[in-house]
This record gives C-alpha cells, sequence and structure tokens, in this order.
C-alpha cells in the first residue's frame, strides 16, 4: 500500500505536479469519427476487467453500525478474499408503491474498507503509554481475559457489582452481539447502560403524549402522504436508502415543506422551504394550530375520542378531576369529560384505572398493557364530550368545583399567546406564510410530519414533540396510512423484543440492573450545565427523583464506578460533556475495556482492547424502524487475525471468571437486591444455556423463536431473503400495506397506553406545572451559554455517528478531515476565509478545526457534522467538546402513570443543540503530519 | 454510427447527492493501481467549479467537424491529491498524531459540495452526477493518435485499448467533460467503461444498479419499449449535458425543479430559485420545455389524474428502469 502511494505520488510529481502537458495544444483534427472506429479484438487486455468482476463466493452482509438502514447485502469474495459488497435488491415489494430497492448507501459499498483497512485490531492489546497515546503491547487472549476477569472478581468482591457496567447500544442492530455483554451482565450481577434516551433519539414527547417507547411508519408509507412537512429532517443525508420516498411522493403529486435553518440537501426536494431561527419549530407549531382551531380545520370528533382533550380539570387546583374527588373509594386513574347529551360528567374508558377483564403481561414499550381491552372499547357511541364550557361537579366531601375541558384551556392560551403574527416575530417566518402552511396542513388528507434530530435533540424537545402530535391529532391524522408525526433517530426499535429480552436477561429484566447513561455520566462526570444561568436548578429536580426512586443513580451508595467494558458502541467519543467525562469520569475507571473491529476513541482511550468479528465475519440479524424485512449477516471468511464474535468472546470471559472466582474462592456472593445467590463458577452454562446457545447462529435463531413477531421465521429463510415481520408494535402488519403505528387505538380503538388512555396533552404533574409544561406551549431555546452563535451539531452523509468518519474513501470526498459551517456573513464578519482553521468555544470546551463557508447556512449559527473521532485533523477536542449535558426536568418524572423509568422507555436525554459559542480564527501552529 | 448505443438518463430530482454511485464505481474498477484520485463517476454540487476543477474552463469537444483545443487538468491543483493517512502513527504508537492528510487537500471531487450559488435564503444547489458520456461522436477518440479509443458497435461504449494506448493524453484534453484520466503509474489514460464486463451479462452498471435515490435508467437508445427511450426522445425531458461541445453524449438528464424564492418580505414568490438561464448554460434551450412538461405532469398527479411520464419517473419496480436484453430476474 506504501509503495505503491509513494510510487504514485513520485510518477504524478506530488503536489506540484502539473502534468507535463499542461496548457493549451492543438490536436490532430479528425473530419468524422467514425473514420477512427477501428474494430477491435476484444479478447485482451479487456479481460483485465472482466475477472475483475468475479467472485467465487457469494454470502449475506449487513452492516451492524446503526445507520437505522438495515439494508440486506450480497457479500463477493474470491480466493478467500472479500472484494466487495451490493445491495442484494430482493426486499419484497409492495402494491401500488415504489420498492425498497436498491436499499443501501455510499458507506454500505466501503463496509469491507473496516475489515482490511489500518484501523482494524488484530490481536488482544494491552495498553502501555498514556490513555488516548496509543502505546500498545500485544496480549494473549488468556492474558487479556485473565486480567478482566481478576477486575471483575475484585470488583464484586471489595466494591459493589454495579460498579462493574457493560455499554452496548442499540439491539435492533446484530442483536446477538447486543445480548453477549447484557447476558454476562445478567449473571454477574452488573450494570448495562441506556443508550436510546442518553443519545438524546428517544423521542420523549412521544412517550409522554401516546405512552410508548417511540413508533413510526416505514417510509414506504412517505409514498401514501399527500402532504409532507420535513420538520428538522433531513433525509437525503440521513436516510439515504429511504429519501428516495420523498422524491417520488414529489413526483406522484404530494407537497413537501422543508422546516429548515439551513437550505440543506432535502430542503432542495421541496416545493417550499421554510428557514425560521434555529430552536423556534415550537413558535411554528403553536401558531399552526390557532390557525387549526381558530377556522376550525380540526377533526371534531378525532379529539372526542382520541385525545384527553374534553377530559376535565378543576379550576380550583388545576388537576385532573378523578374519581377519587367525587365518590369514596374512588380511583385515582379514572377522569371525566362532560357529556353534552346528558349534561353529565362520565367517566371516560380505557383510563389507567379501568383495567381489562383479562389483565395482559406488562410490555417493556408501552405505558401499560392495553393490547387484551376488547376492540371498540373507546368507541364514543352515544357520548358526546363537550370540548369547551365551565361545569359544576360537586365533590365527595359535599363542596363543589368548578371543572372546565383541557381543550377549553388551551384553546384560551393559544388564542392568546400563538397568534401567527406573533410566531413571524419569534420565527421569522410571515404570519401569511404561517397561515397557508396551516391551512395546507390541515386540509390536505393524510398529511404527514417528518421529525428528526433537527428538532428532537433542544432542551424542549419533548414539548416540541407534543406540540406535533397536537397538531397531527387535532387533524386525526394519527393511525392512518400516509399521516401521523414520525420520528426517526436512531436504528432503536427491536421490533423482536421478547425474543431480544430473553436472550439478554433471561432471568427477566426486572432481574437486571440498569443505569440511565445520561444521569450516571452526569453526576459522575461532575457536569457543570451552567443551566442556573437559564434559572433552573437541574440538581435540585435529579436529587428528589432519585432519592424517590423515579430514576437511577448506579452504582448504588455514593460509589463511583471502577470497571467499564464498552463494546459496539463509541461511548466516549459521542458523548455529550465530553471534557468533563475525560477529566473527572475517565480518573475514577480503574479499568477500561474496548471490544472492537476497529481503534475507535473510546477503544484509544482505554487500557485492554480485544479485537471483535467483523460484520461479515459473524451471524447475526439486522432490523430497523424504516422497512419491515428482517435480514441477517453471516460469515463471508472467517474472522480475521484472532479477533473472535463478541457472542465467543463474552463466552470465555465467562469462563475466566469462572476460574478467577475459583481461584480467588470467591465463588458464590448473594445479591441482596434480587435476593439472588449467584453463582460466579457457572456462568458458561448459563450465558449458553447448557450449550445449547453456544453457537452465534443458534442464538439468532432462539430470537426468532422466542419473539412473536418473528416466530415462525428460520435463519435458513433469512438466508434465501430478507422476511417481513408477522407482528409488529402498535399496528398489526397486514400483507402489502406498509406498517403505521397507533392503529391498534385509531382503527381498533383500545385504550392508548397512557395515563388518561388517550394522547395525552395535560400533565398534571408537580415538574411540568413547575416548568410550566403543563400544557403543549412553545418554549424557546436555552441560552445559558453567553456566546454570540448556536453550535448545532447534525449527521453527515459520510458517517454513521463516529462510524466511518474515518474512512480514506469518505475523507476523500470531504476535505480530508473535519470541519465547521458557517454562513459567509458569519465567516465575513470575523476575517474567516473558506478552509481556514477556526477555534470554536464556550465555557465547556474548545474545538479547533477547518471552517467550510456555506450560503445555505443561516447567519447566527455554525454546524459541524457530529462526532469526529478524537484522533482526528482536529487540534484540539472534538463536536461535543461544546457541549454539556443538560437534563430536561420533565425527563426525570418517573412517578406518574405511563411516566416511569424503564431503560430506553423513558428517561433523560442530555440534549445538544442548545449550546452557544464563539468562533474566531486559528492563528497557532499547525502540526505537520507524520 | 455504432449499431446500437446503451443510453443512461440520470433524474435529477431524484439524485440526493449520496455518492453511491460514485464508491460503487470507486470499489468496483479504481481502488488502487494509481487511480485512486479518478473517479470515473462522481458528483458534483452545481453551481460550482467541478472536478476536476474548473473543467468547463477547460476546452475540448468539437466546433463544427474540428477539435476544439483543450486544457490538461493539473493533478493537485485540479483533481486533488487523493488523501491518505498514517493511521498506524495516530491509532497504534505512541505519541499524539492526528490522522491528518500527508498531502494537505487543495481540492478534491467534491470540494464545493453543497456550496452552491445565490444570497441566502434565495440561494441554490442541485447535484449532478458525471460519467463518461460514451458519446455517439467521441473527441477524445478522434484526438487519439494511437487509434487506441474505439467504440463498440454492439452498445457503443467508448473504450480506451490499454494496450494501444502510451499516455499522450490527448483525449485527455480532447474530452469537454474532462472524463478521462491519466494513470501516472500505468501511463496510460483510463476512463468508465460504462461496466461492460456486467453489461455483457445484463447487469446495469455498478453506479445505475446501485443507485439508491433510484435515479437512473439504462436502455438501448433504440428500445421504444425502454425508459431511456421514452424520456429522451418522446417525452423529451431527458437532456443531454453541454450538447454545444457536439459529441451528442449518452447520458442524458432530467433537469430539476426547485422551491420558489422569497421576495423581500419574506412571501414565496412562486418563481424556481435555479435560475432557467444557469440550466440553459448547462443543457441547452430545450431545458425550459421539459421544465415546462415535468411540472404539468406533476400538477396532472396533484390532481389525481394519470401521468405515464411520471409514473415512469418514479419507477415503481426497480427492474423496469433497466433494459439491457436480459431477463431482469438474473442479477448479480
Ligand atoms: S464523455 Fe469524453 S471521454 Fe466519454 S466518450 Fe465523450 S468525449 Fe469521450
Ligand atoms: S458505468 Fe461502471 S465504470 Fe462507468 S461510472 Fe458507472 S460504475 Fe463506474
Ligand atoms: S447514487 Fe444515485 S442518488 Fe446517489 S448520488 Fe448517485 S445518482 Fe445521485
Amino acid at each position: 500500500m506504501k509503495a505503491s502511494r509513494r510510487e504514485f505520488l513520485k510518477a504524478t510529481g506530488a503536489s506540484s505536479l502539473s502534468l507535463m502537458l499542461g496548457g493549451t495544444y492543438s490536436l490532430r483534427v479528425l473530419a468524422q469519427s467514425q473514420d477512427a472506429m477501428v474494430q477491435h479484438e476484444y479478447s485482451g487486455w479487456e479481460n483485465f476487467h472482466r475477472n475483475q468482476w468475479s467472485w467465487d463466493k457469494k454470502t449475506r452482509g449487513a452492516h451492524l453500525i446503526n445507520c437505522t438502514g438495515a439494508c440486506p447485502h450480497n457479500v463477493y469474495t474470491k480466493d478467500g478474499v472479500v472484494l466487495r459488497e451490493e445491495a442484494s435488491k430482493d426486499i419484497a415489494p409492495m402494491p401500488g408503491l415504489p420498492e425498497y430497492n436498491p436499499r443501501g448507501c455510499n458507506k454500505g459499498v466501503c463496509g469491507v474498507d473496516y475489515q482490511y483497512g489500518p484501523h482494524r485490531i488484530k490481536y488482544p492489546l494491552i495498553r502501555v503509554g498514556e490513555r488516548g497515546e496509543g502505546k500498545w503491547r500485544r496480549a494473549s487472549w488468556d492474558e487479556a481475559l485473565e486480567m478482566i476477569a481478576d477486575k471483575i472478581v475484585d470488583t464484586i468482591k471489595n466494591e459493589a457489582p454495579d460498579c462493574i457496567s457493560v455499554f452496548s447500544p442499540v439491539p435492533a442492530v446484530a442483536p446477538v452481539s447486543f445480548a453477549a455483554g447484557h447476558r454476562f451482565a445478567h449473571y454477574i450481577g452488573a450494570h448495562t447502560h441506556t443508550f436510546f434516551d442518553w443519545y438524546g433519539d428517544h423521542p420523549t414527547g412521544q412517550t409522554q403524549t401516546c405512552g410508548v417507547q417511540g413508533d413510526s411508519c416505514e417510509t414506504a408509507d412517505w409514498f401514501n402522504a399527500k402532504f409532507i412537512i420535513l420538520w428538522g429532517a433531513n433525509p437525503s443525508i440521513t436516510r439515504i436508502p429511504d429519501a428516495h420516498y420523498l422524491s417520488e411522493a414529489s413526483l406522484n403529486g404530494t407537497k413537501i415543506v422543508s422546516i429548515s435553518p439551513d437550505y440543506n440537501a432535502s430542503s432542495i426536494k421541496a416545493d417550499q422551504w421554510l428557514h425560521l431561527k434555529p430552536g423556534t419549530d415550537g413558535a411554528l407549531g403553536m401558531a399552526m394550530a390557532y390557525v387549526i382551531i381558530k377556522e376550525k380545520l380540526f377533526d371534531v370528533h378525532g379529539v372526542k375520542e382520541q385525545t384527553d382533550l374534553p377530559y376535565l380539570v378543576r379550576k380550583d387546583n388545576q388537576r385532573f378531576l378523578r374519581e377519587s374527588d367525587v365518590v369514596a373509594n374512588g380511583s385515582t386513574g379514572k377522569f371525566y369529560a362532560w357529556d353534552a347529551k346528558t349534561g353529565k360528567a362520565v367517566i371516560m374508558k380505557g383510563c389507567w384505572g379501568d383495567e381489562p377483564a383479562q389483565k395482559g403481561p406488562p410490555v417493556a414499550f408501552m405505558g401499560r398493557n392495553t393490547n387484551t381491552f376488547p376492540k371498540g372499547y373507546i368507541d364514543l357511541g352515544d357520548l358526546d364530550p363537550a370540548l369547551e364550557g365551565t361545569y359544576k361537579i360537586q365533590l365527595k366531601d359535599g363542596s363543589s368545583v368548578e371543572v372546565q375541558p383541557v381543550f377549553d384551556i388551551l384553546k384560551t392560551r393559544i388564542m392568546k399567546q400563538n397568534t401567527p403574527e406573533a410566531a413571524a416575530a419569534v420565527t421569522g417566518i410571515p404570519a401569511k406564510v404561517i397561515v397557508q402552511l396551516a391551512k395546507d396542513y390541515a386540509t390536505a388528507k393524510p398529511a404527514m410530519i417528518i421529525s428528526g434530530g433537527g428538532t428532537n435533540h433542544w432542551y424542549y424537545s419533548d414539548v416540541l414533540l407534543r406540540v406535533f402530535h397536537l397538531l397531527s391529532a387535532l387533524t386525526a391524522s394519527e393511525g392512518k396510512n400516509g399521516g401521523g408525526l414520525q420520528h426517526y433517530i436512531g436504528q432503536w426499535k427491536p421490533t423482536f423484543l421478547p425474543g431480544l429480552a430473553a436472550l439478554a436477561w433471561p432471568e427477566t429484566p426486572a432481574k437486571q440492573r440498569f443505569c440511565q447513561t445520561t444521569i450516571w455520566t452526569y453526576v459522575h462526570a461532575e457536569v457543570n450545565d451552567e443551566m442556573l444561568n437559564s434559572n433552573i436548578d437541574t440538581n435540585k429536580y435529579l436529587r428528589k427523583s432519585i432519592a424517590t426512586k423515579q430514576m437511577p443513580l448506579l452504582p448504588a451508595n455514593g460509589r463511583d464506578p471502577k470497571v467499564f467494558i464498552v463494546y459496539r458502541g463509541n461511548y466516549l467519543n459521542q458523548a455529550k460533556g465530553q471534557k468533563y467525562v475525560l477529566r473527572n469520569l475517565w480518573p475514577k475507571l480503574e479499568l477500561i475495556v474496548d471490544i472492537n473491529i476497529r481503534m475507535d476513541s473510546t477503544a484509544l482511550y482505554s487500557d485492554i482492547v480485544l479485537p471483535s468479528a467483523h460484520w461479515y465475519e459473524k451471524t447475526d440479524l439486522n432490523v430497523t424502524m424504516e422497512h419491515t424485512s428482517i435480514n441477517m449477516t453471516e460469515p463471508a471468511i472467517k474472522p480475521m487475525w484472532e479477533s473472535r464474535t463478541d457472542w465467543q468472546i463474552f463466552q470465555a470471559l465467562a469462563k475466566k471468571v469462572e476460574e478467577s472466582a475459583r481461584r480467588k474462592k470467591f465463588e458464590r456472593y448473594n445479591d441482596e437486591q434480587f435476593k439472588w445467590v449467584r453463582d460466579l463458577t457457572n456462568l458458561w452454562n448459563q450465558m449458553t444455556m447448557d450449550g445449547k446457545l453456544a453457537d452465534d447462529e443458534a442464538a439468532c435463531q432462539f430470537i426468532l423463536d422466542t419473539a412473536p413477531q418473528t416466530k415462525g421465521i428460520t435463519m435458513a429463510m433469512l438466508r434465501d431473503k430478507p422476511q417481513r415481520f408477522k407482528g409488529n408494535w402498535t399496528s398489526p402488519m397486514q400483507e402489502g400495506v406498509p406498517y403505521t403505528p397507533f392503529k391498534n387505538y385509531v382503527v381498533d380503538k383500545k385504550p392508548w397506553p397512557t395515563l388518561t388512555g388517550r394522547q395525552q396533552f395535560y400533565f398534571d404533574h408537580d415538574t411540568f406545572f413547575d416548568m410550566g409544561l403543563e400544557l403543549p406551549v412553545y418554549k424557546g431555546p436555552i441560552n445559558a451559554d453567553k456566546f454570540p452563535l448556536r453550535f448545532n451539531t447534525p449527521h453527515s452523509r459520510y458517517a454513521i455517528h463516529s462510524t466511518f468518519k474515518d474512512n480514506v474513501q469518505m475523507l476523500r470526498l470531504q476535505r480530508g478531515g473535519p470541519s465547521v459551517e458557517m454562513a459567509p456573513a458569519d465567516a465575513k464578519a470575523r476575517g474567516i476565509n473558506d478552509n481556514d482553521w477556526v477555534e470554536v468555544w464556550n465555557d465547556h470546551g474548545k474545538v479547533i478545526c477547518r471552517v467550510k463557508v456555506r450560503k445555505g447556512e443561516q447567519s447566527g449559527r455554525v454546524s459541524m457534522w457530529h462526532t469526529p473521532e478524537l484522533y482526528m485533523d482536529l487540534i484540539e477536542g472534538s463536536s461535543q467538546s461544546v457541549c454539556p449535558v443538560r437534563i430536561s426536568p420533565t425527563h426525570l418524572v418517573g412517578n406518574y402513570g405511563h411516566l416511569v423509568f424503564r431503560p430506553n422507555y423513558y428517561g433523560p436525554g442530555g440534549t445538544q443543540r442548545d449550546s452557544r459559542v464563539e468562533v474566531k480564527r486559528y492563528i497557532g501552529a499547525t502540526p505537520m503530519p507524520l | 454510427m455504432t449499431q446500437r448505443q446503451l443510453a443512461m438518463v440520470i433524474d435529477l430530482n431524484k439524485c440526493i447527492g449520496c455518492q453511491t454511485c460514485t464508491l460503487a464505481c470507486k470499489s468496483q474498477w479504481t481502488d488502487r493501481g494509481g487511480r485512486e484520485f479518478m473517479y470515473w463517476n462522481h458528483v458534483e454540487t452545481r453551481p460550482g467549479k467541478g472536478y476536476p476543477r474548473d473543467w468547463q474552463q477547460a476546452g475540448g469537444g468539437w466546433e463544427g467537424d474540428k477539435l476544439k483545443p483543450g486544457r490538461l487538468p493539473r493533478l493537485a491543483e485540479d483533481y486533488g491529491i487523493p488523501a491518505d493517512f498514517s493511521f498506524d502513527a495516530t491509532l497504534f504508537k505512541e505519541g499524539e498524531q492526528p490522522l491528518r492528510p500527508t498531502e494537505p487537500m487543495q481540492w478534491g471531487p467534491n470540494w464545493d459540495e453543497d456550496q452552491g450559488a445565490g444570497e441566502f435564503p434565495n440561494g441554490y444547489f442541485f447535484y449532478l452526477p458525471r460519467l463518461c458520456n460514451h458519446c455517439t461522436k467521441p473527441a477524445c477518440l478522434a484526438a487519439c493518435p494511437r487509434q487506441a479509443i474505439s467504440k463498440r458497435e454492439e452498445d457503443g461504449i467508448v473504450l480506451i485499448d490499454q494496450e494501444r494506448c502510451r499516455g499522450y493524453r490527448y483525449c485527455v484534453a480532447a474530452c469537454p467533460y474532462k472524463k478521462i484520466y491519466f494513470n501516472p503509474l500505468a501511463g496510460r489514460s483510463e476512463k468508465c467503461i460504462f461496466c461492460y464486463p456486467r453489461v455483457e451479462q445484463g447487469i446495469p452498471q455498478a453506479c445505475a444498479y446501485q443507485c439508491v435515490g433510484r435515479a437512473r435508467h439504462v436502455a438501448y437508445l433504440d428500445d421504444r419499449e425502454g425508459a431511456v427511450h421514452r424520456l429522451v426522445n418522446e417525452w423529451k425531458v431527458a437532456l443531454p449535458l453541454h450538447p454545444e461541445h457536439g459529441t451528442q453524449p449518452n447520458v442524458y438528464y432530467v433537469p430539476p425543479l426547485s422551491p420558489a424564492t422569497f421576495d423581500a418580505n419574506g412571501k414565496p414568490t412562486g418563481q424556481p430559485r435555479i435560475p432557467d438561464d444557469y440550466l440553459v448554460e448547462l443543457f441547452g434551450p430545450a431545458v425550459k420545455q421539459a421544465l415546462a412538461v415535468l411540472q404539468r405532469e406533476i400538477a396532472r398527479k396533484e390532481k389525481g389524474e394519470a401521468s405515464a411520464l411520471m409514473d415512469m419517473l418514479i419507477a415503481y419496480k426497480h427492474g423496469d428502469m433497466f433494459r439491457l436484453g436480459r431477463p431482469p430476474e438474473q442479477r448479480s
């Protein structure tokens, strides 16, 4: 590789070269090009290319990287060398819709690069230099695993099992790999981590409104929409395999509006682009609600049946009117509406306190299991709940209170606060344009809002999502193909959750320690979020939430974390508050283990690094929310060098812990919390179900067999072609119809899994009142950093988070390294030119990188493609250096009906978008490369 | 004229600039051996200087029956030296050494990505994928004193005979699209081969078959059933790039529509933001009619009426985008 490069540069005269024939010169002129058409024999050099396009083995391949694509590929191998991959193009089409094929992207066609590339970890490595320096010594598997096992046993013995933590995200991608470390943690008593919330991808506002972890339609359903608002979503860059549905919908007559501060790769495809000021989306949304309500464009029946907007609220204390207020021994989980027909308050069916005859088992992704209610349960029938008015109710103590429907309160507020004129002043979008947008949205059927990281990473993203939900509830577009609020961030949805959970936490998740990663990081990294500048005392809410066990903090009893095992995730590189993490959290960790195919930033800053098999060297599954076909990967070749699959690595570690426990005479311990006497000498049997799951493929099949969503699908079938799920989360799977969520509630009319049994917009909870968030409302961005420019970190088309950031082909299609993008006016004001080095800083940290001046960027904001690896061409820091961890108090609520902590179901995200920075030209030295 | 001409249509309204085509081609054909800097297929942001830098000002093509002079692009300044890195020093050796290109990048295949033209909020840009046009009247072919370039009878693919080529680079200068590259290691010129080994097996070109925007149609120009003939000759919505160079390209483009500009009060004007003049500059005067047809047919769809043109561009079935004379189920 190196030699040929030197040759190449020599032959071309390197950078100083101009091809010798540079300049204009005359050519031999031919009167007719045809004259030159000599017939050639195609037997000589042409065969070179024919040979290039040949192979002797074709296998299934997938890219196991949280890209959300889950694109089935074929991998081509010749003479034992993997050559390349190509989209397999065999997802079954659906009638009347453009097909999913070909599914892939620019990174996917370079998947093989990580197999043979210079980033590959070949052997177990033990750090001999400083953390982050890159000085290693090669170790044997035995030595490395023994060191880890000994430390684990010592830590359990001398400290506590919850001082050991295992981080591995995104089970939809390679669930067997995911389960490996989680199952190991499960049996030794260590804690694992949440990730969906920590990454800021969890649609907290949707959990609040709908009582589900999250759910969205598969992207083929975009084609069914008549009107699409891209709201903080840039699919041309972040959903490359799916973006075609937008242009195809557009060619099919669908109107597309892109709402985004900058003119981006998706705005260019829209009929209209609206460039609001960053973070003012909520003002726009509320003004749309104003128009829809004022012009009576809302679906009255839908609002009465599917939302809590008719529910009665007491005027004296702003709480819902509950049955317990009215009747002795009444339920606190039953709520009323005012029936206009009978002139009486009636209890609405399907509330929290209303249980089905046959109670279903808890479902991890639902606030409560409402599946066993009969169909049609929340149908209004003869009921006509009032949306407006004030009524008198007699309470059980004989006194009476005035009550008012939620809708009435909301409407009054909106009419006062959210006029299009007021929104125009905030957003920069003219009032007339807002009015038109609202009318177009409300009258097109079906209309869809597609949102993404642009709107979900704000401090107040939960209420913003509630505003979007309000729009989709007012227009009754949920639960309908082509409609609804659809959010896409992260490949977070393991549709086969029951199968996955059985593999990862075999004694049930109830017997697993889960920490909430945002809180874990915030506390142990001692983050200063500077939220006091915005008059919000995070610690007040956090302390209370932890003390009352609404949210967990591990290790318990004020201990520090000691052992950190990270794999399939780049915790350090992605960490918000990165400076705090490196300065305060990292020194607390006595052993950091990273298991990886490549030397990423977390690996580089670890103590022991173990080589993991590449995606084309192991068997595993891959699913996504973007489509409903499950696909797989399998070994094209054996794991290279000394690498092993994650499933095998944790089995080997289990054996080493057994040995160490015997050696250290610490074979058993009593885990008080779970009343579980753990046997550390039987781990391998537990890991493998007495050997039955020892093989990776057997573990895959176990997931498929155990989940109702995939039962009946075999690995042999997946080898043949991708297979569609047999069941799903909140809607049935229908032949030939794209999946869209919430049909169980909208079509089948079972109660929504929320406290109120409806899409819930009113939260009579102290924290919500305290924060002024009891109803959908516009909350501006946080300005706690006293710096002039908003700092934006969108996803790049050349990377999936940090993966592929260091891919040579991707870097050549950029400018060789990370950069921050800036509007021409902002650059000019600072004397900055395109491709200069710049310093970007605030009180949390600094990043020094190159700048790209981009006309489509809005003045007042800079954007940096999020999370380049720390070792990339940065003079200092990285994109996360200037972003602290900021916890929204409402995310800490865990004692309110469907708002409870469950891993990745509900918990704080940490936010990313509200950071502010200043930028100046960097005039220091730029170190020379080697 | 060759007997048949294989041709490609790229729908710029569907191209999302993802570069999947670029890398599908690269990993298939040009990732080693002195080809690292060459992109037989690349996607550039328009307006922009493109790749190689300022190729539109580099001459070449025909003036009537005469070849126009052309300029050779320079490696570092116009193509850009392909960045390389010392991973080993950064990741596996002591000392903190950032991953920095060993030669600083001055330009690259996508240097001015997304930069475009115009002033906020009325700026504009779009993506233009470019590959050899396998021209009917190839200037490259005419310029080669060794007669090393030929056009295949059976499909019109233009190839450089690697045994005859002596690396004189007249072809590089003559091609007005600058789609021939000199391989300094091999000492020969190289270019897109229209994936003939695949085409011979009835499999579409890597760039087209992998295009996840589903933007590319491939068929023989004379195949009346094929999308290419229908889009180019019947609907006349697909146009060659810079037809004025006279090479008669066989890669055609459906021109891009764009969101409306804003007036001084921030209200949408209803006028597309990509100026017609700019598109005329690229695709010739026929572009106006093509845009009008596209708008008319989209309006039909909006009203719920049928449009055979839109259905063809939507391309419900991926297989329908390609007609190479082999059964569509025969796939790689
Ligand atoms: S595009 Fe250039 S290289 Fe290709 S055939 Fe035409 S003139 Fe020759
Ligand atoms: S046709 Fe083949 S060789 Fe030509 S650009 Fe496309 S992928 Fe590359
Ligand atoms: S793969 Fe298709 S959509 Fe992507 S850049 Fe290439 S032509 Fe455009």
